[in-house]
């Protein structure tokens, strides 16, 4: 008996519709095993929708939102967080100075901050980069991105860790048609990322590679989750947002170290206060031979490197 | 000062000058001023001799101008040996530079041979380490001992740009000392692995003779291009 080629087709055709009827009676089961609106409760739902810009929110919207980014967090990741707004120090403006002769390109400071700022394991971004370079050549676009040598330092190369610059005339605020990035009192440059539309312009105002887009949710194991957090630094970021360096707003507001800083073992990173003449990144500036990259392009970036 | 010593000087000149020949006869008054001026000057430089400091102990290191207060992390708990006098009081000091045995290692590359243990390590005392100026210096005051030779460093970790301060970036400055990090005896540090590469982003990965594109168009191998 020859076989119908139709019932074929047909056979398919109703394992499919038997697989999408199964899908949606798993779908109602899920559903009725956590609450609706994907984990979320239907206020928090219709308050994230209606959340305002976060310079534009009053003082009790913003604690009615870091309680919800809280209760979002711990039903997402099964973390009890802590999320805070640690306002700017009055006559602070942050700088960080590298010595470049002190940089062996160990990378700990990438380590950690992928660490500290709840990085996506999984989704490729990372604030620092350190890049390998040729002695006595500064050209960026010769620099090696991905060495990995059996040991550190090579002869023959020095090692030039970039990260966001903090610039003081910022391009990438510039860019932003919605406004979700500005240049707090201290000089970090932040983003909101609720209020971030995900255009991307911003990531191409940058000259310095420094700013990164969440391709997909990040994922962060529940046991490595950082849970000191900040409004606008290292809070579990959404899918389809911008992020950047910020200068570890949530350890640096409250006077500790950023984490790259912390944890390089060679102290080529000094980090400081601008305005305070006894400071190390002063010191630095006013004693060191110091360079900035792409000067020339009028950004003012408050990072700075030396070697000595 | 110096107008006496130019009034002294022309006098003699003009004086050789009348006189019309080569040989200078200066005449009395004029050495007599020379005296005079000598011993003004010589007095001048005893007086500043006296002002200078003469014993080690007043010329002990006070800080750099301006320099910060930093308090620095203590050492000896970490030391293994530590109270050397455990064993050294027992022991005869020996100042004839070799080889040592165990437990101590019998390597030392730090100063190239130049300098030995008993130009850090206080021979009467093995509690305490000594500067060049034969000062006692505490283990955990170690830095003031790396001063001596390294001073260029030793300032710029005063003011907190060499080396590595602790937890915070206002407030009290705590800072690890020189040998937290480097060790006395061999103070270079040796490489290490790196951390892993950053993955390679998507549509960034590196095609076939890419790693050759820093290099000159006439210096690149040729790429198979099928």
């Amino acid at each position: 008996m020859s076989k119908d080629p139709g019932s074929d087709d047909r056979g398919k055709f109703d394992k499919a519709r038997r697989n999408f009827l199964r899908g949606l009676g798993m779908g109602t089961a899920a559903a009725a095993a956590q609450p609706a609106w994907g984990g979320d409760t239907l206020s928090d739902t219709f308050a994230d929708f209606f959340q305002k810009h976060y310079q534009r929110m009053t003082s009790e919207e913003i604690t009615e939102t870091l309680e919800r980014i809280e209760r979002k967090a711990e039903s997402r990741y099964g973390v009890e967080i802590s999320c805070e707004n640690t306002p700017p120090q009055p006559g602070v403006v942050f700088g960080y100075a590298i010595n470049i002769s002190r940089c062996k390109g160990y990378r700990d400071c990438v380590d950690a901050c992928v660490q500290e700022n709840n990085l996506g394991r999984d989704s490729q971004v990372q604030y620092i980069r350190v890049l390998q370079m040729d002695k006595g050549d500064s050209n960026l676009e010769h620099s090696e991105h991905y060495y990995d040598p059996e040991t550190v330092p090579v002869e023959g190369k020095y090692y030039l860790p970039v990260q966001c610059m903090q610039c003081d005339d910022p391009p990438c605020v510039k860019a932003c048609p919605v406004d979700a990035t500005w240049m707090e009192p201290d000089g970090i440059v932040v983003v909101d990322y609720d209020w971030c539309i995900g255009c991307r312009y911003c990531m191409t105002a940058c000259p310095y590679w420094a700013r990164h887009f969440n391709w997909t949710t990040p994922e962060i194991p529940a046991e490595e989750m950082n849970t000191d957090t900040h409004f606008l630094g290292n809070r579990p970021r959404p899918r389809g947002v911008v992020e950047k360096c910020h200068f570890c707003i949530q350890r640096t507001r409250k006077g500790r170290q950023p984490a790259c800083m912390e944890a390089c073992p060679t102290g080529a990173r000094i980090f400081g206060n601008l305005l305070d003449p006894d400071s190390e990144i002063r010191y630095v500036l006013q004693n060191k031979q110091v360079f900035r990259l792409k000067e020339d392009l009028g950004t003012e970036p408050k990072f700075w490197y030396f070697s000595d | 000062m110096s107008p006496r010593w130019n009034a002294t000087f022309s006098t003699t000149t003009r004086h050789s000058l009348e006189a019309g020949t080569t040989v200078e006869v200066p005449s009395w008054a004029a050495i007599a001023r020379l005296l005079v001026s000598c011993l003004l000057i010589s007095a001048i430089f005893s007086a500043r001799a006296d002002e200078l400091p003469e014993s080690p102990q007043d010329s002990r290191f006070e800080g750099y101008p301006n320099a910060p207060e930093i308090r620095v992390v203590p050492r000896k708990d970490d030391l293994f040996f530590y109270p050397c006098n455990q064993c050294h009081e027992a022991i005869q000091p020996n100042a004839e530079i070799r080889p040592l045995s165990a437990p101590h290692d019998s390597e030392l590359t730090h100063g190239r041979g130049l300098i030995w243990c008993l130009s850090c390590h206080d021979v009467a005392n093995r509690d305490n380490l000594r500067t060049l100026l034969n000062e006692q210096v505490d283990f955990d005051d170690a830095h003031l001992v790396c001063a001596g030779c390294h001073a260029n460093r030793h300032k710029d970790w005063t003011f907190g740009v060499h080396g590595k301060r602790v937890d915070n970036w206002t407030g009290e400055r705590t800072q690890f000392s020189c040998t937290h990090c480097h060790d006395p005896h061999k103070p270079a540090i040796a490489p290490r692995a790196p951390q892993p590469p950053p993955p390679v982003r998507t549509g960034l990965e590196l095609t076939p003779g890419s790693e050759h594109v820093n290099e000159p168009a006439w210096a690149r191998p040729e790429v198979n291009q099928e």
